[in-house]
């Protein structure tokens, strides 16, 4: 059995009285695209903070690659190659879509006392940018202001700033919300796509189709707990789960 | 000892006066979180038209209510016609505009009524009391007394009254209180009227506790106020009172009983930062 | 050119320094900082005292100055920069009362009647008064636009708008929010400590209440003025803000009225600032290059 890449063992993060992650653990491959799955409120967004470093856990450790990395604030998180979007988008609308994703390419030098000092508008750069809008498809619009551009453009933006961030692990955050068809099934090829290059792909997906269709194997998250963990197919039929989702104990969910 | 007393009754009358000051600013900031410094402005027009009436009616009882009345007036315009369109920018906008209308207020009120300190001889309708030795004078007993009576009354509206939940429910989370039915631009207007109107009340006692009434009377309480409402709690009403309590005391009682040759200004600053390095939240706000 | 236009030519030039450090925090880093006029202030009285007590020339204490600024501006930075956004903008009001007190009670900083007798600038055996002064001051404006031109063009610069637009984003993007921010911070202290070194030296007399918070809002009225975050918008905004009360000047008494409400107007309908990006002046001007392309 190989060694997990990212690993989460009973990690719990707590709000004052409310378990937001109560005891969750895990582990993710190379290469694999795993969903998280869970109604809403489940804690799923909380389970990426915690991963991605914005939270720390209550409890519980995290691993990556032979590192503990639960308590290590998200910029350092993120210069170990995990790249993440946020379910509510946070494009930097004042700069361009291009200077976006320059943004991201950026992290080599962040940290670096005398490149941080270089300039952001090479050939070789703006190139190198180029080719992640490319890749998911907003090259044309890359003189826009990020500001203006509609949702599924936005979510794509996210991908390429992740993408360029993450040369390990990709932690997609309900990237195909609100999404048109035509989209989402671009969207599906990019993420196959991805996981050709080598890369793991973590994925928080509400809509049923495209997590059974993309993931290799899910989790279910429900109150902060999981419930299940296994291949879509199993899911699909897990009593816990359907009951979650249906609202089986009682509880009505707020969209 | 007796000076001490003395000074302490000092100390809580001038916390009461920055307690009914910086109500106004705590309550606006709760709502729009938005640094109200024009507050003071509206406090120092309360002044100016609580004298002008006096000197007209020769009755507080008229000043009280009428400048209560121009000040409501004054804070819903500005928050209508320079806040309200001013909300989409980052929150540095309006306080820009909010010092200036400060500045510009108290330019006008340097025009009209001229740069002299004007003096307040109105005799509140209190008596002189002597407890155990120690001489209250009305004054005191007054600003004791009407600062007690605009907390009750502010604390039934805020706690008894729908408008009160709805005011509560308003500066939790505007939006979502507006798809429960609130009008939430009506409550931020009557937000500023309350406020405006304590300002009043606040402006009209210190101009006659100290017997001046100047233009730039406004700008010290104001830079105050707004290091009251951070060591209060920001958006914590009950603590921007406490806050003003407790530096009122501290000033007079440092300044005037234990004679520490203490910046009287800089004092509510260093207090600020006193309390935001031991908790960050300020004495009773609310980790958002 | 009459010695009156000099006078306030050099004055402006010596603020739009300091305004170009105060961009740098709020403009590219979108920090709030309404305690300007403290480093404004700790770099005009580090210059008087390297100069006048400890008999430096202002070229040898001039990298004390600003390394004392940015120093400062570190040490206050650090807390600062850490409390929330709401608290910031008090925090540095604060900074600026807190700053002002010390020089106005510390005796070392003259108390009330402050530091005077502060030698001219000597400039290869010239002592500098007047016109060449004045070109003096705009040699060290352009330096200090240059720096931020230099700046806008590096990933220091990308770091600090991502912080600005998105903190959360940026820091899954390898940006330590506190880093850049600070960074920013201390950039501006330093560059608002060379204009106060420049100003000690003007005015040859200093004193606390020339450091206080008004001056500070003045600042940040010609930055948002000029228009925050852009590379000119701090020189635009204070020659604006600077030349209107010599121009109301013949209106006497109601000079500052006239003053604060323009303020207020600008902001309330332009807060993007005469050269943001929907300004009436873009408008105008855009077209206009437009043709001048084709």
């Amino acid at each position: 059995m190989t060694q997990p890449l990212l690993s989460v063992k009973g990690v719990s993060r707590y709000f004052g009285g409310l378990r937001a992650v109560d005891g969750v653990s895990f582990d993710v491959f190379r290469g694999e695209i795993l969903g998280i799955l869970g109604p809403n409120g489940a804690g799923k967004t909380v389970l990426f903070n915690l991963i991605s470093g914005i939270y720390e856990p209550s409890s519980g450790e995290i691993w990556f690659s032979g590192e503990r990395i639960e308590s290590i604030p998200p910029h350092l998180v993120a210069q170990k190659g995990i790249g993440r979007t946020f379910q509510i988008v946070k494009p930097f609308a004042s700069l361009t879509v291009l200077q976006n994703v320059l943004v991201a390419r950026g992290i080599t030098r962040y940290n670096h006392l005398f490149k941080v000092w270089g300039p952001w508008g090479s050939k070789a750069e703006i190139r190198k940018a180029m080719e992640v809008l490319e890749k998911v498809g907003l090259s044309d619009l890359a003189e826009r202001k990020a500001g203006l551009l509609p949702l599924g453009n936005l979510r794509r933006l996210e991908i390429a700033r992740a993408l360029v961030v993450g040369h390990s692990v990709l932690l997609l955050d309900e990237s195909f919300s609100g999404l048109r068809h035509d989209e989402i099934s671009r969207l599906e090829d990019l993420i196959r796509s991805i996981r050709k290059d080598g890369l793991t792909v973590i994925l928080i997906e509400h809509n049923m189709r495209v997590s059974m269709g993309l993931c290799d194997r899910i989790i279910v998250l429900d109150h902060g707990q999981k419930i299940a963990e296994g291949a879509p197919v199993d899911i699909q039929q897990d009593k816990l789960v359907i009951e979650a989702y249906l609202g089986g104990k009682g509880t009505a969910y707020a969209s | 000892m007796r000076l001490f007393l003395e000074q302490l009754l000092n100390g809580i009358a001038m916390g009461s006066i920055y307690a009914l000051v910086t109500l106004g600013l705590a309550l606006v900031y709760g709502i729009l979180r938005i640094l109200h410094v024009a507050h003071a402005a509206v406090y120092t027009i309360g002044a100016y038209a609580g004298l002008l009436i006096f000197n007209i009616t020769g009755s507080l009882l008229i000043a009280f209510p009428g400048a209560m009345i121009v000040c409501a007036i004054i804070g819903v315009i500005i928050e209508r016609f320079v806040y309200f369109p001013l909300l989409k920018y980052p929150p540095f906008v309006p306080l820009i505009a909010s010092i200036a209308i400060l500045l510009c207020v108290e330019e006008v009120c340097r025009l009209v009524a001229g740069p002299h300190i004007l003096t307040f001889p109105a005799k509140l309708p209190f008596p002189d009391v002597s407890l155990g030795g120690i001489s209250i004078s009305s004054t005191l007993l007054a600003v004791y007394v009407i600062t007690a009576l605009v907390l009750l009354i502010l604390w039934y509206i805020t706690t008894r009254t729908e408008l009160g939940l709805a005011m509560r429910a308003a500066s939790q989370d505007m939006e979502i209180s507006g798809t429960m039915g609130i009008n939430s631009h009506f409550i931020v207007s009557i937000t500023f009227v309350i406020g405006s109107a304590v300002a009043a009340v606040a402006g009209i006692l210190v101009g006659i506790y100290y017997n001046q009434v100047y233009p730039t009377m406004g700008t010290v309480p104001a830079y105050k106020a707004l290091a009251l409402i951070v060591v209060g709690g920001l958006g914590s009403v009950p603590g921007a009172v406490i806050a003003s309590l407790l530096l009122g005391m501290a000033e007079t009682l440092l300044i005037g009983y234990a004679n520490i040759p203490l910046p009287r200004d800089a004092l509510a600053f260093i207090a600020m930062i006193g309390v935001l390095m031991w908790r960050s939240e300020g004495l009773l706000g609310s980790s958002r | 050119m009459s010695s009156y236009a000099v006078t306030i030519a050099t004055l402006l030039v010596i603020q739009a320094i300091a305004v170009c450090g105060l961009n740098v925090i709020v403009g590219y880093a979108g920090q709030i900082s309404l305690g300007h006029a403290a480093f404004f202030g700790i770099g005009a009285y580090s210059a008087a005292v390297l100069t006048t007590k400890l008999g430096l020339s202002f070229w040898t204490a001039l990298p004390l100055v600003i390394g004392i600024s940015a120093l400062i501006g570190l040490l206050l930075g650090l807390p600062s920069l850490r409390v929330r956004e709401d608290f910031l903008a008090i925090t540095t009001i604060g900074i600026n009362f807190i700053v002002e007190a010390v020089f106005r009670y510390v005796p070392f900083f003259g108390g009330a009647l402050g530091i005077g007798g502060i030698p001219r600038i000597v400039f290869f055996d010239i002592r500098l008064k007047g016109v060449p002064f004045f070109f003096l001051c705009l040699g060290f404006l352009i330096l200090v636009l240059l720096i931020c031109w230099w700046f806008t063009r590096s990933w220091a610069s990308l770091a600090c708008y991502a912080i600005r637009e998105e903190e959360a984003a940026a820091s899954t993007m390898g940006i330590s929010p506190v880093r850049f921010k600070l960074l920013a911070f201390v950039i501006g202290t330093a560059m608002a400590g060379l204009g106060g070194s420049l100003y000690a030296h003007y005015m040859q007399f200093i004193s606390a209440g020339d450091f206080s918070f008004p001056v500070s809002v003045g600042f940040l009225s010609m930055l948002v003025l000029g228009g925050m975050g852009t590379l000119w918008g701090p020189v635009v905004g204070t020659l604006i803000l600077g030349i209107i009360p010599e121009l109301f000047r013949p209106l006497v008494d109601y000079r500052i009225f006239f003053y604060t409400l323009l303020l207020l107007l600008m902001i309330r309908f332009q807060p993007g600032g005469l050269l943001g990006e929907e300004s009436f002046a873009r408008k105008i001007i855009k077209p206009l290059l437009r043709g001048f392309k084709k």
